[in-house]
């Protein structure tokens, strides 16, 4: 590593300009499209120019889809350079195969990611990391940038803004959201300290100027593995967009039937979305006042060669008798007004009190009531708590959120103009605009420390 | 119009089939299905139908049944998708279709060679893998007039030509040998004669001997000679004499056997050269591949067709005789050294409650009542870890090569560091874990020293004829706990570091069982109604229930038999399918004159027992058999087999049971059915003896003190 001391805060005069690894900004249809989007739009905000490093719009259709109306929200002044890669493992055109390939699918996949960790230990992205490296370099030697910034999923984004420390000193900060050395889903340490990953992570957290995570327990994590680094753990909850929420007062019609709602991709498990289909199932033949009643899913469902025909779907489609419809994905435009068209809410969560999720902001800003199917211990439970319209968490239990879904009902029809109003103010709160303005000017703050 | 060929070698999803069907003719595309799944299966016309391809859908041959038995056996060996196309390629519906597809469409992991391969043909068409982009491609053809315009050739590409002369040439050696080792030649007697001798024959090459054993054998195994296929690998190896080859052959041999349910003639040569071969690679200081060997020679010594699935096991015989080859191996020596741990278990506080932690995977059958007691004791603040229910728990779990490796490279292992990680907060919290079952978690915990924690352990019986005993370090366990003296002789006469000076307590304590809900009145009738709780495995041995059933009837035909419980999943292993298949013969009778009447499982087994006058134990071994025990407490008169794999051993059914309940053979069995049925009173008094008893001794208000003690005396 260079002995030649770090770039600093630009000088006077100059707009500083942050190199952004954002893959998943806008058009690609992630969940953490809309924190990306945010944070560079407040970056140009504050004074900074911005260059985001996506991957190309194509190789978004093979995986979670791609939404051009995300682009609509991006400021005009930030760059976007998208990188010609592509995850390899979710090719569907079988042309391209080898005959290895296509003789076994699954395991010349396999061999795939066992591959790709030879160069970064990241399955399905490792292989990103000479081409990340490279576009760094040549960005900061065309527009020399002050400070980078890397969202991971992917981790391999890491190995490039140390590359960037490392031959030019740019500092650089880390916006991990779930983090890396805890799994979120089981709540148990995802890698040892010195493993490939351990040994990874600890060496760029050393040296980054902040690290951001969605919610408290992470950063309890993250500050009890590295406590010489605790100060510089900051929690950057998701929030919601305001442009999201349907900013009405609900009017429900009980006589063409109640619409309850999920919105999201669709990765929970298959006993997961039975025992909540179940449940909905048990709630309609118990109460009356949801016979005529419909559930609506919207999002994504699955990837690759299974994009909207893996298991899930085929769950979904067979529940059809019950009144379950499955939409596919929606427009981030569309948002609000199906929201708006929507009386209740079904929060379906995976994970335990490591996650948060962004949904869970952008239901509490519909000002409906919100059915929890998720765990007890939830860190979506801490947000929740509080809430007027909330069932409470039940678990993952068919009896318990056959009442959930009862008790949302009657909330859906019972509840006055002026409780409604008071559960979307519950989310004022969490607007993503103020909660990322407060992240990306401390940040700067701490650049200049 | 575009023309869309969809191929499938498994069910489609049928809803998401329907909605993509019709977004295709949307677009203005036809769609055919070709598949090799059965068409004609119930419902499948049906939803055909539903999704508008019954006239568009075409059955490609199910399997090679009509093709030659050298293709058959090449295909035997080959991966899934191979064998689609070698079903599939010369069907002519599907040539010609796909000769004129403008998107060729893979549904399933089976059919993408298939269509790789026929999208050599039709260079033109797109060839996708899945609905979605099967759609996006004819969205992009529609935007280009629909349809590729040209047609695919009759004759395959050049490169594709000479890729399948050049495969052709390099699977001679193989066709040869197929060709010359068919079905009649193999069958008779002289033709596997003569390749066993030819195999035997002095010079052949190491390579080529083990090469042809393994054709010979492929075809003994096809015409019908499990055995005359062992014999060939067996042959084989005693003349190699690479350590790793041999071994290999004898596995092989050894599996010809067990895959068919049979108990193999040469396990112990396979065993003991899998150990040579262990200790060969111990010795190189090549830890992995030696923790390779061991693991395979555990597999095998403890394979489930030998210990489980039969009415005997060879540990019934001669335990100690039967480990003792384990022993001998240096790698298994320096699997089974106690490593202890550095400082005792601190005694269970005074100043505040016990932290008990309860863990198990997934299988919580027995532990309800001593959770339920615990979770509400004053002096007890417990957790409860499903190790199965976190997908890091239940990868370290039953992780054995790693295990092993782990234990002979001395502890340096990534392993060793995963279960630290992922265990020590669990120790660090406890002052007492009680594990559940000494199976593959037992053996991943004390992989670590636990520091100061107590570990209990509690063994129920199956584990005993598993690898998992021979692999835990029981110097890192405080107690071990049975649930039945006879248990605990097996497995002290199998693990010498039980009978060693580092061995954990041993108390047995009776399962944990709430009989209060058994006592119930017996109708009249239940007199003459012998009740068997659960069959659901081949030890439980019901054709012994039928015997003695048949002797009472001799008697008075007013006896009948009461089966609860699941039936045995024939899936288990094809020794469990055979007497499955034996049992349901001699059933079928029975059942349709009413002398036997099958009840299927049940959660209410209380009010079944109300009918069950006898219960009988008729399993070659048992733990504790809690069917008995919860007859006993309902009032039904117990008669109980004794126990062949523990009969005539100083702890047995004899010892664990009152004496009178057991016997020794169904005759005697029937003599006390007949006796104490005799007349009524005397069935109710016997009854309400085995009732009285039951309560007295099993009953949890009993049973729940020994586990106080247990954790909060520190046994």
């Amino acid at each position: 590593m260079s002995s030649s001391p770090p770039s600093g805060p630009p000088a006077e005069g100059k707009r500083p300009h942050v190199i952004y690894l954002a893959i998943g900004f806008p058009p690609a249809a992630k969940s953490s499209t809309y924190r990306m989007r945010e944070t560079a739009n407040q970056f140009v905000k504050v004074g900074w120019d911005v260059t985001v490093v996506n991957i190309a719009r194509e190789s978004w259709e093979l995986d979670s889809g791609i939404d051009l109306s995300l682009l609509e929200q991006v400021d005009p002044r930030v760059d976007i350079v998208e990188l010609p890669l592509t995850r390899e493992d979710l090719e569907t055109d079988i042309r391209l195969y080898s005959e290895d390939r296509a003789l076994n699918p699954n395991g010349w996949v396999a061999k795939l990611r066992r591959r790709q960790t030879k160069t970064f230990p990241e399955p399905n992205f490792g292989e990103w990391r000479s081409d990340l490296e490279q576009a760094v370099l040549k960005i900061h030697r065309e527009k020399p940038a002050d400070l980078l910034l890397a969202s991971c999923v992917p981790y391999v984004n890491l190995a490039a803004a140390w590359k960037l420390w490392e031959e030019e000193q740019v500092p650089y900060a880390v916006d991990f959201r779930d983090g890396w050395s805890i799994d979120v889903i089981d709540g148990v340490e995802a890698f040892a300290r010195d493993s490939e990953e351990g040994r990874w992570e600890k060496k760029v957290l050393d040296q980054a100027v902040s690290l951001w995570v969605v919610n408290d327990p992470i950063a309890e994590h993250y500050r009890a593995r590295y406590p010489e680094f605790a100060d510089r753990v900051h929690v950057v909850r998701n929030g919601y967009d305001a442009d999201s929420s349907p900013g009405r007062v609900h009017k429900p019609d009980r006589e063409s039937g109640l619409v309850f709602g999920y919105l999201g991709t669709v990765n929970f498990s298959i006993p997961h979305l039975e025992t909540v289909l179940n449940a909905w199932r048990a709630a309609r033949e118990k109460e009356p006042l949801l016979a005529n009643a419909r559930f609506e899913l919207r999002g994504h469902i699955g990837n690759g060669a299974h994009r909207g025909a893996n298991r899930h779907a085929e769950v979904l489609k067979e529940a059809e008798a019950d009144g379950v419809f499955f939409g596919g994905p929606a427009a981030k435009a569309e948002v609000a007004s199906i929201y708006a068209s929507w009386d209740a809410m079904v929060l379906i969560l995976i994970g335990g009190r490591y996650v948060t999720s962004g949904k869970v902001y952008e239901y509490m800003a519909t000002g409906l009531p919100i059915v929890s199917a998720h765990a007890v211990e939830h860190d979506a439970s801490n947000v929740l708590r509080g809430h007027p319209l909330w069932t409470g968490a039940v678990g993952i239990d068919e009896e318990g959120l056959t009442e959930s879904f009862i008790k949302a009902a009657y909330m859906a029809v019972e509840t006055t103009d002026e409780e409604h109003a008071e559960a979307m103010a519950h989310a004022d709160q969490f607007t993503r605009e103020a909660l990322m303005s407060v992240a990306v000017k401390n940040l700067v703050e701490e650049l200049a420390k | 119009m575009t023309e869309v060929l969809l191929v499938a070698s498994t069910w489609p999803q049928f809803g998401v089939l329907t909605t993509s069907v019709r977004k295709f003719n949307e677009l203005g595309a036809r769609v055919r299905l070709a598949g090799t799944f059965p068409m004609d299966a119930e419902g499948i016309p049906e939803q055909l139908a539903e999704v508008a391809l019954a006239e568009a859908a075409h059955q490609l041959p199910r399997n090679l049944k009509h093709r030659s038995q050298a293709l058959r056996r090449r295909a035997s060996k080959s991966p899934a998708g191979l064998r689609v196309w070698m079903q599939s390629h010369r069907d002519s519906w599907l040539r010609s279709h796909a000769r004129n597809a403008d998107v060729l469409v893979a549904l399933d992991q089976g059919a993408v060679y298939t269509v790789w391969r026929l999208a050599e043909y039709n260079r033109a068409a797109a060839a996708q893998f899945g609905l979605a982009p099967a759609l996006r491609a004819v969205e992009a053809l529609k935007e280009q007039g629909g349809s590729t315009g040209g047609r695919g050739s009759v004759l395959p590409p050049l490169h594709a030509v000479t890729r399948d002369v050049k495969r052709s040439v390099d699977n001679l050696p193989a066709q040869i040998i197929r060709a010359a080792t068919p079905r009649p030649v193999m069958r008779s007697g002289v033709g596997a004669k003569l390749w066993r001798t030819a195999l035997a024959a002095p010079g052949v090459p190491i390579r080529v001997r083990a090469a042809t054993s393994r054709y010979v054998a492929e075809g003994m195994r096809w015409a019908g000679r499990s055995s005359g296929a062992a014999l060939a690998l067996t042959d084989a190896a005693a003349k190699i004499p690479d350590p790793k080859l041999k071994a290999d052959l004898y596995d092989e041999a050894m599996m010809q056997e067990v895959g068919k349910g049979i108990s193999p003639r040469n396990m112990a040569k396979a065993v003991a050269a899998r150990l040579a071969h262990a200790d060969a690679e111990f010795a190189k200081g090549r830890t992995k591949e030696a923790a390779e060997a061991l693991n395979r020679a555990l597999f095998l010594d403890f394979h489930r067709v030998l210990h489980i699935d039969q009415l005997s096991s060879p540990l019934a015989k001669d335990a100690e005789g039967f480990v003792a080859p384990l022993h001998r191996s240096k790698a298994f020596q320096a699997l089974s050294r106690p490593r202890g741990r550095k400082v005792p278990a601190a005694p269970a506080p005074t100043d505040r409650p016990l932290r008990l932690l309860i863990t198990t995977s997934a299988n919580d059958n027995f532990l309800h009542l001593v959770k339920e007691h615990f979770g509400d004791h004053p002096g007890v603040e417990l957790r409860y870890l499903d190790l199965a229910a976190n997908k890091h728990l239940k990868r370290i779990s039953w992780a054995a090569p790693r295990m092993l490796q782990d234990r002979l490279a001395d502890g340096q292992s990534d392993y060793q560091e995963e279960v630290e990680r992922l265990m020590r907060p669990h120790l660090d919290w406890a002052d007492t874990v009680f594990l559940e079952w000494a199976a593959g978690p037992a053996s991943m915990l004390t992989t670590i020293d636990p520091g100061d924690t107590r570990i209990v352990v509690r063994l129920h019986s199956y584990e005993a004829f598993t690898r998992w005993p021979h692999m835990t370090d029981f110097s890192r366990v405080d107690d071990l706990v049975f649930i039945a003296p006879h248990v605990r002789d097996l497995t002290t006469s199998l693990v010498p570091m039980l009978r060693g000076e580092q061995a954990p307590r041993m108390p047995v304590i009776d399962n944990a069982m709430d009989l209060s809900g058994f006592d119930r009145p017996k109708l009249a009738e239940a007199r003459y109604n012998l009740g068997l709780i659960g069959i659901s495995q081949v030890a439980k041995d019901p054709k012994w229930a039928l015997d003695v059933l048949e002797r009472v009837r001799k008697h008075d035909d007013r006896y009948r038999l009461i089966l609860v419980g699941d039936d045995m999943n024939p899936k288990t292993s094809r020794a469990t399918r055979e007497y499955l298949a034996e049992f349901e013969e001699l059933l079928a009778p029975l059942e349709e004159s009413g002398a036997v009447v099958r009840l299927g499982p049940t959660d209410d087994v209380p009010s079944k027992l109300v009918e069950i006058g006898t219960i009988l134990s008729s399993s070659v071994r048992e733990g504790c058999h809690v069917g008995v025990m919860e007859g006993a407490a309902s009032g039904a008169v117990p008669v109980v087999r004794d126990w062949p794999f523990y009969a005539g051993k100083p702890n047995s059914a004899r010892t664990l049971y009152p004496e009178g309940w057991v016997v020794g053979s169904p005759q005697e069995a029937a003599e006390r059915i007949l006796k104490v049925t005799a007349t009524e009173e005397s069935w109710r008094a016997a009854g309400d003896l085995a009732k009285e008893h039951a309560l007295t001794v099993w009953d949890w208000p009993v049973v729940q003190k020994h586990f106080e003690k247990l954790f909060l005396q520190n046994g």
